[in-house]
């Protein structure tokens, strides 16, 4: 595991010779040892279509390429961090929650929009996802931000879980995600509960929620 | 010197929580077992951090009822963290604070700017310069007083005949047996002698020992004179296309090309985060030759350094330029 954490808002990564770390631009806090932060013009890995396609779906979080030997610390804007560990699964987040991932997991970028056609988009709006998200798979870890701490909820076929879309962090696993809406004349004339829409994640996995309504 | 509950940076076993964090074990693959149903109790899933006070997910504290801790002037703590946010100072004499810093206090105590009539000999004996001692208030009396900063991580440094220098923003209370004077740094505040003060952080914050190189906005202070100097990475910096991307940003800059690095003896205090807490006035120094950060310039001969360039013919006056690009 290459990422340690060393309070709720710090990691520690230990990079070697031939390993990359991926992290959002002006992230680090400090490091000890070789390391060379490069700049990431394509936004993480991949070709030039790959560049081409974060662009096109607003998923071109600046990132850098940490390489060299040495330890690395991580922090970004007083958000908590969060460690996650892949083994060999598949991680949903948005680009600019990722504070630094290993080198070793692939990133993509995943059309969220066909989930739920009309809603989907609507969904996009209002997690603020957009109709993309990244996908990160493989062996390795993320550390991701959030604003408060994180919450893992396990989402199990019969138990689906229903998240505040503000609240949403990220999810790994198989799950379908769709957005309830319990709109009603109270909402329409300014009455409603400020909960109309909810984020119903169903399948098998798990998603992290934070503790706060604010988004990144 | 000791400093605050926090094990020096490199020790084995550093982060108490690492055992104690349950998600960042393997992940079971197949079915997703539903951790005992329900919400999960995850043991520990809000780390435990049995020697860190300031962990941004530290508990508040609790009574064993569950519900929060009521103070009063005999629970207060004494000179130590009633949590991570909040500090409770046992007065008795006097204590400076930058001012708006306290929040309550219990006790017979005043509050005056220094200068006020007998306090006005405090600020040879701990200021050292006049200038920026306004910005001061000194507490007076009697009892206890809680400090807090726009629930900034706050942290209590004990210095035995030591030193430390800080961002001049962090520096929020100190105990009058210290003395506060400006460093030659810019911005910065050293702190000489032995008592206790109180600094404000972004995130928590954490030792580390040089040698290292730090992001200059999560910087905090050092303690013991570890050298700072500034370190570029010099690949973007160097050459013709260098120059140029560094002139128009194309090519992307990973904006962390820019540390400061320490060298030496000494500790280094970081903040968990690269958003900085505003520097309060600490004062100017007297714009004389020699002195950093007065405005002066450094020599009288070197006054106008473009201008002693060489106008390279062909390439029309550049100024900078040419010496950025090596020519």
């Amino acid at each position: 595991m290459p990422f340690t954490k060393l309070n709720g808002k710090l990691i520690e990564a230990q990079v070697f010779p031939g390993q990359k770390v991926f992290s959002q631009r002006g992230a680090m806090i400090a490091y000890s040892g070789q390391v060379t932060f490069t700049p990431n013009m394509m936004g993480g890995q991949g070709g030039v279509m790959s560049m081409i396609g974060r662009r096109i779906a607003n998923e071109d979080t600046p990132l850098m390429t940490v390489e060299g030997q040495g330890r690395v610390m991580f922090g970004h804007g007083g958000h908590n961090v969060h460690v996650i560990d892949l083994t060999g699964d598949t991680l949903y987040v948005e680009a600019d929650r990722l504070l630094a991932f290993d080198g070793t997991l692939q990133q993509s970028t995943m059309f969220m929009g066909s989930q739920g056609g009309v809603m989907g988009m609507v969904r996009g709006q209002v997690t603020g996802q957009g109709l993309f998200t990244t996908q990160l798979t493989g062996q390795g870890s993320v550390a991701v931000m959030a604003h408060g701490g994180v919450i893992e909820l396990p989402i199990t076929p019969q138990q689906p879980i229903h998240v505040d879309p503000q609240a949403y962090v990220a999810h790994r696993g198989q799950v379908q995600n769709k957005l309830s809406s319990a709109l009603g004349w109270r909402d329409m004339i300014g009455r409603g509960s400020g909960e109309a829409f909810q984020l119903e994640l169903s399948g098998h996995g798990m998603v992290y929620v934070q503790a706060s309504e604010e988004k990144l | 010197m000791s400093y605050p509950p926090q094990s020096p940076y490199g020790q084995p076993g550093y982060p108490p929580q690492q055992g104690g964090l349950p998600q960042q074990g393997g992940y079971p693959q197949p079915g997703y077992p539903p951790q005992q149903g329900g919400y999960p109790p995850q043991p520990g899933g809000y780390p435990q951090q049995p020697q860190q006070y300031g962990g941004p997910q530290a508990p508040l504290p609790q009574t064993a009822a569950g519900g929060p801790v009521v103070h009063d002037v005999t629970t207060l703590p004494s000179n130590d963290n009633v949590n991570p946010y909040a500090f409770s100072v046992d007065l008795n004499g006097q204590y400076f604070l930058q001012k708006g810093k306290m929040v309550a206090y219990y006790g017979n105590i005043q509050f005056h700017g220094i200068g006020h009539g007998p306090l006005d000999a405090l600020i040879g004996r701990s200021f050292h310069s006049p200038l920026h001692a306004a910005d001061w208030v000194v507490a007076e009396g009697q009892g206890k007083m809680i400090l807090a900063d726009r629930a900034f991580d706050l942290n209590s440094y004990d210095l035995e005949d030591g030193n430390l220098t800080v961002r001049s923003g962090n520096l929020l209370a100190f105990d009058p047996r210290l003395s506060l004077k400006q460093s030659i740094i810019p911005g910065f505040l050293t702190l000489i002698g032995t008592g206790k003060f109180v600094a404000a952080s972004n995130g928590p914050v954490h030792f580390v020992e040089p040698p290292i190189r730090v992001d200059p906005q999560a910087l905090v202070g050092w303690a013991d004179c570890p050298s700072p100097c500034h370190h570029y990475d010099h690949s973007y910096m160097r050459g013709v296309l260098g120059g140029i991307r560094q002139l128009t940003g194309l090519g992307g800059v990973s904006g962390e090309e820019h540390q400061f690095e320490f060298i030496g003896a000494g500790q280094v205090l970081l903040q968990s985060s690269e958003k900085l807490m505003a520097d309060i006035n600490i004062g100017h120094v007297p714009a004389e030759a020699g002195i950093p950060g007065a405005g002066a310039p450094s020599q009288a001969g070197r006054q106008q350094p473009q201008q002693q360039l060489p106008n390279i013919p062909g390439l029309g006056n550049l100024g900078d330029l040419g010496r950025r690009f090596g020519l």
